[in-house]
Order: C-alpha cells, then structure tokens, then sequence
C-alpha cells in the first residue's frame, strides 16, 4: 500500500523493543517469571470491587469501539482477541465491544484522524514508545494510572516502554523478538552448514554469495511500504551506537549529535547499498509489501529473513519445524549496543482521552491480561505473553523455547521506536526505500533526512519541544 | 486484397484493445476461483478447481454488505439531492431574467475544475465541528456540493434546447413555476436527467479520497474505502481480495450493459452541433 | 465531479438565448437557485476561505500557531513537494498520449467495421469501473516478478521484464498507463461520436478531389472536431491534476521514496498522516491557483468555441 508508508504505517510488525534506554526485558521477565505461577482470581471482580456499586455498575455497561492491531506480528492474535470479547460481552451483558482491525497501513493514520475529530475508538493500539507517547504528548492517551491498580499493572512487563511523567500511557499485550531466520534444507542445498547460521555480517555475507550461486534468493523481505528499511533501521543502526542518546539527541540537535547520527546513517545505508547491489536481497523488494515479501520464505523462495518470533512459528507449520533455523541478527555494527537484542511488546494498547467511560474500557484491557486469557494467547497464538504471572514452563514447543530464550537474554532495543512518528514516516521509511530501490545514493538518503528533520522542527514545534523534554528526562 | 489486409489489421487493433481492456477484470475472476495455493503456483493461468470460498469468505469474514448498504445510501442520497438542486437552480437560470445568470453558469463551470483535495481540510475540519465524521451525512454533504456544479451545467445546457414557447404557453394558462417544472419540463427530461444520474452515481460510488478521511469506522466505510483500507490486511491472500474487487465491480457492470446508450449517449450529447 | 464526464456537454449552448420579455420581474428564481448557491457556498466558498486561512498556521486542529508564511517556505524546501508537482506535471504525458491513442481508434471505429458497436462499449467499459478495485488488481498484475512479468517470460520477452511499481524510473510510467488504460475509451466513445457528425458532402468532396483514406482523416476529419479535441486535452489535463490520487495510493502509497508522489497525496499525507493542517493547506493553495490557470484556459476555449459557432 501504500506506501503508506510513509506516513502511515510503519513499521509493521515491527518488532519493537522495548525497554526506554535500554532496559533489561530479562531481568524484569525472570523476576516476573520466578513469582508467577498463573493463579489469581479473575481480575475484573476483584479490582472493581473496591468501589461503590454505582461505580462498579458504570464500569461494566456501555460501549467499547476497540482499534485493534496485531495480526502483523502475531499471526492469529485477532481471532484470539474476538474469542475474548465473547467472552467478556458474555460475563458482562451489558458491554459491548465493537472491534475494528487495522492493518500496518491504517495503524497511524486511522488514529492521527481520529485524534484530530476526538471520534472513533476508545482503545486503540500503537506501537510502543513513540508512536504511543506523542499522542500522549499532545494529550490523546489518558493514562492508566488510576483506572488500573497499580497492583495489577506490577505484573505487565515493559511498560517502561510507555512511561511518560511518570504514569503509564499503555498497556502491553505480548513481547516479540526480531530473529533472523533460515531455510536448513537450502543451506544444504548451497553448500553451507545447515545447523549454523550467520553470526556476523562476513559471515552472513558470504553464506548470501554461496545461496546466489546456487540460484537461491538469500534474504527474502519486502519494501514497498518502507518496513523492511525501517528494520534495518531498527536492527543495524543501532548496532552502531553506544546509547541511545545518540539518536534522541541528534534528533534533538544538541551540539554536534546530528552530524554523529548522520556518518552512522550513511555507513548503514552504504551497507544496505551493498546488499541490493550484490542481489541479496528479493529483486522485486521495492514493489512488495513487507507482509509480501516474507511469504519468499515459507514458500521456500528465499533462504533467509528477518521477521517475528510470531511469523517463525508459524512459517515452521510450512516449511517444517526442523528446517527452520533461528538467530539473532548478524552483528555488524562495532557500537556498545551492537549485541543486544531486538524485543519489544511492538503494540501496546491504551485508552482515548476522549472515551466517554473511561473505567470501563480499564476494566476489559485489564481482564486481557488474567492468567486464563494470556495462557488462551500463547496457546492460541505462540505469543509470549507481557504478563509474569505466565508460566514459562508452558512454553514447550523447542523452536518457541529456542525463541524465548534469545527474547529474553540480556538488554533489548527496537530503534525504530525512538523516532519520532512523523519523522519515521517521512525520513527513515523513504531514505531506506530510496536505498533499496537503487535510486539514491547513501549520501542522498542522508541529505533527504537533514531536509526532514529540519522540516519537522518547523512543522510542528510544540511536538519538537516536547520531544526535546521527553528525551532529556528519559 | 490489401483492402482485405486493411480491414483485417482494423479488426485486430480493435480485437487487442479489447482484450487489454478486459483482461484485468478476467484476472480478478480468474484469481477469485482459486485457492491461495494455486494462485502462488499458477498466477497467470485457469482456475482449475474453482471454487467460491473466497466470495463467502468476503460476505463471512468482511463487513462486505454494510459497506455496500452505505456506499448505496451515500450515493443515492447525494446524487439524489444534487440532481434536485441543481435541476432547481438551472430551472431558474434558463426560464428567468434575473441579473448575473450567466455568472453563476460561469462560476459553476469553473468550479467543476476545482480538484476536490484542495476542499479536503477546511471540509474535514468543518465536519469535526459538526461531530458528523465516521458518519455517512459527513460524505453526502461533500458529494452533494462536488456534484452540484456539473449538474447546473448539464441542466442548463439541456433546458436550454427545450422551446421557450412551451413554457411560455403553460405560464400563460396560469401555471406556477413549480407547476411548470412539475408538469413541463420534467415530463421531457426523463432520459437526460437519468444520464446525469448515472454519470454522477458513478462518481459517488468510486470515490475513494473523502471516504477514506472521513470514514474511519468500520460500520460506517464506503465499499471503496473498505476495499483500500482491507488491502493492507490481506495483500497476501490475493484470491480474496480480488473476490471482494470483483464483487465491488459488479453492480456496475450490470448498469453498464443495461443501460449503455445511456452512459453513451450523456457522454455525446450536444457534440459537435 | 469527474471532470472527464463533462467533456459532452461542453460544447453545447452557454450565450442566453434571447427570452420574450417578461412582465414583471418575479422572486421564485431567487428561492430556486438559492439551495444550489448554498451548497456551492459551504463546499467551496467556506473551504477557499478556510484553506487560505489554515496555510498560515502551524500545529493540528484545537492547537493552531500563527505562523505567517512559513508553511509556504517549508513546502517549497520539501523535495517531496516539487516531486509531487513534477510527477503531476509528468502525468500530464499521458493526456496527449490517451488523445492520439483514442483519436486514431474512433477513426478506425468510424470506417464502419463490423461490430463496432460491441469493440466501442468493450473499450469504454474500464472508464467507468472503479480505480480502487482496478488498482488492486494492477497492482498484482504490475508488482516486480508479478503477473505481466511471468507473461513476458513465458512470452520469451525477458528483456522486457522491470519492477513495474518497485523501480523509481518505471512506476510513473505504470501509473500512467494505468490511466491511459481507464481512460482511452473516454476519448474514443467522444471523438467517434464527434467523427459520425462529419456532414457527408464534405467527405465525398475530398474524395472527388482524389484524397486518399489516409488524407481524408488528416485533413478533413480531424480539422472539422478539433474543438472537441481541445476539449478533450483540457478536461483530460484537469483531470491528471485533480483526479489521480486513488492510483497512486492503491498502486504505490506514492513510494519508492516519493518517486510517485503527487499532489494530492502530499496533501492527503501531511494533512491527515502527519496531521501538519497548515502544510496541507499551504500546498493545497498552491494546487488551486494551478487549477485556476487551467481553468481560465477552459473559460476561454469555451468562448472561442461558442464564437466559432456563432
């Protein structure tokens, strides 16, 4: 679609990562993980319990219009989430719950319209970070904190994500990692070892030659509408940093940070440059969309790509489980961050500052996450649940264990996250297009972020001097 | 003999032009009939095993009718109003004498080259205040105005080539003006005004700019909004989507083969005189 | 309105006739037009009015900065903007393409062949099916490695094959044939109908001057609807300024890297995905006054036109 991309959509699945500055998923997981055995007594009729019955009342009769994204990164999450609503609508007679499911086209966009006509829905689900907290800035998310205990919200994981003045902007639903994946019977097939990915770009490089000439395409993606750049974004950029700093300030144009940003872009884009150059990379990438282009793998099309933990477990129903291999990216940055990981909750869901009953859409997004519905996910879905009160010692499958292990080790980080959305959409998603439809060069593609950047300080100023506080106190 | 060729390299130009022009509606059915299995095996050839899971599939799964009731409400109802409208006003124009007719006709020339994006903020904006977005008035309102000046036109060309005298005769024997549109001249604008009907329906029911801004619920989508809206979702399922494409075409194409001289004769009238 | 509808009716009678005069002067006229003025009023008036007033601000809806015209600075710094505005401008190459095309057609349709009824209405139908739904068929049709791809393989036509949508040199060349496909059959179905109102004497004079078929075309039948051309080539002009947005954002979302962006979509996008309301209305102010160049272009064919026949 649109390319949508630009503006709109972004990135698509994406794999977000989570944690602000780099906050370590595993130490809050394995906290969480040891307390939680699933348990508890259903959330709705505890929590609300507190409060009059009026209040109660209110809080479990009207209408929820539901936003919902997911299906991108976790293949089967909306019937999942329809299965829930029945549910609820039948414990709560009196609610109803209309969902509309967007695509990664529509996430943005729907919502920036909607925002401008305080109509639609009354929850609504972005991509963590800020995507969800410039909405925020501008006062389109009423926070949490008050219409969920904060007991409740304790057992949440990364909602680091979406903390914004101290309250929490957004609830997570599931983690995801970005893993780079491999077809083992076409790594037979060119000669390589199948059992061993890629571990560094040399060697991802030199695997993608000996596929080539075997008349395989190595890495199977899609860029029509700017996701698979944005990835490399999120994936490789950060390999050059030490923190995240580098990017928030050179956003922010703080002394001399821009011009830092800007040699680190240029040397990722001049490694993108390579890749398209040398064929590695799906010939028509331009002219699928990100969803597209993964399909080059399950149809063994492709011998490799980079997607989610959710696309893996299912693409090992076609392609068989043991001939899918998973890993971290590549490492090919020299950065302080070049070895962490990218994981993140993607999506979060929150509440409209518009929404007429406020509690009640509370009510139903904290009910999701008791322990029967988020073990309904992973069983439905394989989605790793953002909650710690699941019981990892549910996960059974190998390839899911394989997956939780790499989601879970050490810091995580989805770049993509800290940019602002319009500078998203306007400077990373087009300067990546340009590069991997060999149409600029990498110093062009820099050129064309200067340009963008400037334009979005002079385009919306409030939003820029909010950014500016947000990644100062960050 | 080279007549023969002449006319043979004719009908073969013609017989190409067709196929071109065919040949991407054959592939929506075509893909419409199959599996998305053999869609990525075969793309280009027969279905061999049709089937038509993917049109229940679009009825099952798809708000596919509400989209289609409100594509139908918004187009009758803006192409409704407008035809009303704007018959009313070039009624007046052409059987009065008031001052700055030509003007208006003039004015309504030029705004039917007025590209309606450059309308869409201070619209939007103004619907907002209305609190009528994600709902269909939001879109009739905006229809209705888009449509006005072309029907002005239209109608004023038309009355134009009626003979004054007839309406002079009604006037004469008393007749209001509202009679006289009633009982005159709408007897013999049958045929012309159903033209314009069509021709602004289809406007209306292809239109995908406003819809898209100004519908976001689901409930409350045209089927073109829909339709680009649930790209995003199911590029991947090919034969789905084009089932639901090729459903979205359908209505007009029975129009079309029913009512061709119409399309044709509104689109030739007054060439050439 | 689809500009290209109004093509027929262009040329009909717009001087007023000269009416009996009339007793007195009435007020039902008033009360007549006065819904149509209305309706143009809100949709047009107010929206000029506004978008002027819009462009000067910063900030989105309920949050609105005086900016003065740093809007109309910022666009014209946007390589996306001046992108946009070429590609329109570059779509324009479809029109005399569309022209030639559909004139050398109805030329053929109005030797008489048989069944030219039935090639007219099949050549006609694409203009009216909707671009959303042909698009996504397109778009599948056009994708690199897609359906027209695999025919020009199996075709033995490799050569031939490109990432239609994907490749910044070709996507405007997709969507423009994109168009030439929808619209070609408008330009055939006005001009044949144009061609059949050639009087008789004037072509069988030409003949008895010994022109052959070829001359007969050239010099007779063109020159006598070279006002319906210019008609044409004009709404049709109008009509790639104001009316390509479903293309490009079915077929491309205006990628790669802006290389099929037009305006519209710039407007589309900056008003509504980035919610920038001043930056849309500052390019949208730039779009009307090139459709008002277009437009007094119209006015005064038209005149010409109704002078001629006078």
């Amino acid at each position: 679609m649109q390319y949508e991309a630009r503006s709109a959509p972004r990135r698509t699945a994406r794999s977000r990562r989570h944690s602000l500055r780099g906050r370590v998923a595993t130490g809050l997981l394995a906290g969480a993980l040891v307390a939680g055995t699933a348990s508890i007594t259903p959330f709705v009729a505890g929590a609300a319990g507190a409060s009059t019955t009026a209040r109660a009342a209110a809080g479990y009769s009207g209408k929820i219009t539901y936003w919902f994204w997911g299906e991108s990164d976790i293949p089967g999450i909306t019937k999942w989430m329809q299965q829930r609503i029945a549910i609820y609508e039948k414990l709560h007679p009196k609610v109803s719950v209309d969902l509309v499911p967007q695509s990664n086209t529509t996430i943005i966009s729907s919502f920036k319209l909607a925002a401008q006509s305080k109509t639609g829905p009354t929850i609504d689900t972005q991509w963590a970070t800020l995507d969800t907290l410039v909405p925020a800035f501008s006062g389109d998310v009423a926070p949490l904190n008050g219409l969920v205990p904060k007991s409740e919200m304790s057992h949440w994981i990364n909602t680091n994500e979406n903390t914004y003045k101290g309250q929490v902007m957004a609830m997570p639903l599931y983690l995801i990692g970005v893993p780079l994946v491999w077809n083992k019977a076409l790594f037979k097939k060119a000669g390589l070892n199948p059992n061993k990915g890629p571990a560094t770009w040399s060697q991802f490089l030199s695997d993608a030659k000996a596929l080539k000439a075997h008349g395989i395409t190595p890495l199977g993606m899609g860029n029509q509408d700017g996701y698979f750049g944005a990835w490399m974004f999120a994936i490789y950029m950060k390999q050059e940093l030490n923190s995240l700093s580098q990017v928030t300030k050179g956003i922010a144009n703080q002394g001399n940070a821009q011009s830092i940003f800007e040699s680190k872009l240029k040397s990722l884009y001049t490694m993108m440059q390579a890749l398209v150059k040398d064929g590695y990379v799906n010939s028509n990438v331009s002219s699928l969309s990100l969803n597209q282009g993964w399909q080059l793998f399950p149809e063994k099309k492709a011998a490799m790509s980079f997607t989610t933990d959710g696309n893996v477990l299912s693409w090992a129903k076609a392609v068989g489980e043991a001939n899918i291999g998973v890993g971290r990216p590549p490492i090919w940055g020299t950065g302080s961050l070049a070895s962490t990981y990218d994981v993140t909750q993607s999506s979060d869901e929150f509440i409209t500052s518009w929404a007429p009953n406020k509690q009640l859409d509370a009510n139903f997004l904290a009910w999701l996450h008791t322990p029967s519905n988020m073990a309904a996910l992973n069983k439905e879905t394989d989605a790793f649940p953002a909650d710690n009160r699941f019981p990892v010692s549910s996960i059974t499958d190998p390839l899911a264990r394989q997956l939780y292990k790499l989601d879970t080790t050490g810091k995580s980080i989805w770049l993509e996250n800290y940019l602002p959305p319009q500078v998203d959409s306007d400077a990373d998603i087009p300067a990546g297009q340009m590069i991997l439809s060999n149409s600029g060069s990498p110093a062009k593609a820099v050129a064309l972020w200067t340009t963008q950047l400037n334009l979005w300080r002079t385009e919306q100023p409030t939003q820029f001097q909010q950014f500016k506080t947000w990644a100062a106190s960050s | 003999m080279t007549a023969a060729i002449r006319v043979g390299s004719r009908q073969l130009l013609l017989v190409v032009l067709c196929v071109l022009s065919l040949y991407p509606l054959w592939f929506m059915l075509d893909t419409a009939l199959k599996s998305p299995q053999q869609y990525a095996l075969n793309p280009t050839g027969l279905a061999s095993h049709p089937t038509f899971v993917n049109f229940q599939s679009v009825f099952s799964q798809w708000p596919f009718l509400t989209w289609v009731r409100n594509s139908l409400v918004a187009t009758v109802v803006s192409v409704g109003v407008a035809t009303v409208v704007a018959m009313m006003a070039a009624y007046a124009i052409v059987f009065s004498r008031g001052r700055g007719r030509e003007l208006f006709v003039r004015t309504n020339i030029a705004l039917m080259a007025i590209p309606p994006v450059a309308l869409l903020v201070p619209m939007y904006t103004l619907m907002v205040q209305l609190h009528l977005i994600n709902q269909l008035p939001a879109v009739i309102i905006f229809y209705c105005g888009l449509l006005v000046p072309f029907s002005v036109f239209f109608f004023v060309n038309f009355f134009r080539e009626i003979p004054f005298e007839l309406v002079e005769a009604a006037r004469m024997d008393g007749a209001s003006p509202s009679r006289v549109l009633v009982r005159v001249i709408l007897p013999i604008s049958g045929a012309s005004t159903f033209t314009l009907v069509i021709v602004n329906a289809i406007f209306v029911w292809n239109e995908l700019l406003i819809a898209l801004v100004f519908l976001q619920a689901n409930g409350s989508r045209t089927l073109m909004a829909g339709l680009a809206l649930y790209q995003g979702r199911y590029v991947t399922n090919e034969p789905l989507l084009m089932a639901a494409a090729f459903l979205s075409v359908v209505p007009l194409g029975v129009l079309y083969v029913f009512g061709q001289r119409f399309f044709v004769r509104g689109l030739t009238a007054g060439i050439g005189k | 309105m689809s500009v290209g509808t109004t093509m027929a009716h262009v040329h009909a009678e717009s001087i007023p006739t000269p009416r009996p005069a009339r007793r007195r002067r009435a007020r039902w006229p008033v009360a007549y037009v006065a819904p149509a003025v209305i309706a143009l009023g809100v949709t047009f008036g107010y929206s000029f009015v506004e978008v002027v007033r819009y462009s000067f601000y910063a900030g989105s809806l309920g949050a609105l900065t005086y900016v003065g015209g740093a809007n109309y600075t910022a666009i014209f710094q946007d390589p996306q903007f001046t992108h946009s505005l070429l590609d329109n401008l570059k779509l324009l190459i479809t029109v005399p393409v569309i022209t030639l095309l559909a004139l050398g057609v109805a030329l053929v349709i109005n030797t008489g062949l048989r069944g030219w009824r039935a090639y007219r209405a099949i050549i006609f139908l694409p203009y009216i099916l909707p671009a959303t739904a042909m698009g996504l068929a397109f778009s599948y049709l056009l994708q690199g490695g897609g359906v027209l791809d695999s025919l020009l393989r199996d075709a033995g036509m490799s050569f031939l094959i490109h990432d239609w949508l994907g490749s910044p040199s070709w996507v405007l060349f997709s969507i423009g044939g994109v168009i030439v496909w929808q619209q070609l059959g408008f330009g055939v179905v006005v001009f044949s109908a144009a061609l059949l109102n050639v009087p008789a004497e004037i072509i069988e004079a030409a003949r008895l001057d010994g022109a052959g078929w070829w001359r007969i075309q050239v010099s007779v039948m063109v020159p006598y609807i070279k006002r319906i051309i210019e008609f044409f080539v004009i709404l049709e002009a109008i009509a790639a300024l104001s009316s390509v947005f479903t293309y490009v954002y079915v077929l491309t979302g205006a990628g790669p890297a802006y290389s099929s962006s037009v305006m519209e979509f710039y407007i589309y996008q900056n008003g509504f995905e980035n919610g920038a309301i001043g930056v849309a209305s500052a390019a949208a102010v730039v779009l009307l006054a090139i459709a008002s160049a277009l437009i007094a272009i119209f006015l005064w064919v038209r005149t010409r036109a109704s002078k001629d026949r006078a």
